[in-house]
């Protein structure tokens, strides 16, 4: 089956070679976990690796904060923009949802003209904002990763989680469905330090490795490294080893 | 303006890129377009409302609305309907990219901003 790899030191290996063809990835988690970055270097990567041009949508972000950032791991998306391989567009929630719907709307002409393959969705927390009910931000969301499918576009969509530690608080479980893929990007601490960590939690039609990786953002992007070893209680944010467990429950008894 | 007023903008604006100077004259009579051009600059595939686009530039919808419908008929900007929504994005003209990019150097040149502004003032103030 063709994947499109990601780029991530890592993470195809932890997706069995990348992202299954016009599927739907939900990036969940704190802010400053990374989701953003992780979502540059697949559009990047896409353009200068594999000829598959790129979009970004942000909804409160600015442009030109891209371009930054992405200057910042030697990623020049200025010059990417001037070869017509990348576009990073800003809008609305509520403009780029009508835009979607309509045929030949502006961000459909923003597909055809640079025949965009990838998609990074900066970030969908901007869609709760319009909808009034729970449902009706399920059928919005259900609509716009539908609207992405049908441009034949892969997508990584990008979700904020409140808290930064330990179980995400309002966390939905709606987006998580809807989507075809679920990576949790979580700060977890040990040894008096903040460390980060990333888990496959689902990829639909896809074989996934299951375990809870720590990665690190460097100044090539990200990296994805081994599965902690020796820990449990990872995604509560504050792990212990396992070595202190086990006393815990044999020997202090 | 008096005569002695004329002939001071016309000598500080005699060196300037004649098709700079166009523009100017053309599309930039307000401290507010400038800004506005200033962020499809920067931001250039942005399509949104006016009280978007207002809330980006921190300014009020209200200060921006007549100056984003200027700009859109002047050429610059693109005014589309979408739904009950009136949205504006960049034009997609090249020349007037090219044009729009060249201003924007040329604004990081502390004399071009001097005469500039001065010629937004003298517009302002007639």
């Amino acid at each position: 089956m063709k994947r499109l790899k990601t780029g991530i030191p890592g993470l195809d290996e932890m997706l069995q070679g990348g992202l299954v063809p016009e599927t739907a990835i939900l990036v969940e988690g704190a802010p400053g976990t990374g989701k953003t970055t992780l979502g540059m270097q697949y559009i990047y990567h896409g353009i200068v690796a594999h000829d598959e041009p790129g979009l970004i949508l942000t909804f409160e972000e600015f442009p030109e904060q891209y371009y930054r950032d992405a200057q910042s791991f030697g990623w020049d998306f200025r010059q990417l923009e001037r070869e017509n391989q990348l576009r990073v567009v800003m809008s609305s929630p509520e403009v780029t949802k009508a835009s979607l719907e309509e045929v030949g709307g502006r961000i459909e002409q923003h597909i055809r003209e640079i025949n965009a393959k990838r998609i990074l969705v900066d970030s969908l927390s901007h869609f709760e904002r319009i909808a009034e009910r729970p449902a009706a931000l399920r059928q919005t969301a259900y609509g716009f990763i539908n609207s992405l499918k049908r441009e034949g576009l892969t997508a990584i969509l990008t979700r904020e989680s409140t808290a930064l530690l330990g179980d995400p608080e309002g966390s939905d479980g709606d987006f998580g469905f809807l989507a075809d893929g679920y990576l949790m990007l979580r700060y977890v601490e040990f040894d008096s330090a903040v460390h980060k960590a990333l888990l496959v939690l689902k990829m639909r039609g896809s074989d996934h490795d299951k375990g809870i990786r720590q990665f690190e953002i460097t100044s090539r992007g990200i990296e994805v490294h081994a599965p902690f070893e020796g820990r449990e209680g990872i995604l509560s944010g504050s792990p212990t080893r396992m070595v202190d467990s086990f006393v815990e429950a044999f020997v202090h008894r | 303006m008096d005569e002695v007023g004329m002939d001071l903008t016309g000598r500080l604006m005699a060196d300037m890129d004649p098709r700079l100077l166009e523009f100017l004259k053309t599309k930039v009579d307000s401290f507010v377009k400038w800004d506005l051009i200033r962020f499809f600059h920067e931001n250039p595939y942005t399509t949104d409302t006016a009280a978007n686009i207002a809330r980006y530039a921190g300014r009020s919808p209200e200060k921006i609305r007549d100056d984003l419908s200027d700009l859109a008929e002047s050429g610059v900007l693109e005014k589309s309907q979408l739904r009950d929504m009136t949205v504006y994005s960049l034009t997609a003209d090249p020349e007037i990219r090219q044009l729009l990019e060249r201003f924007v150097e040329a604004s990081a040149d502390r004399q071009f901003r001097v005469k500039a502004i001065y010629h937004i003032i003298r517009g302002t103030t007639r």
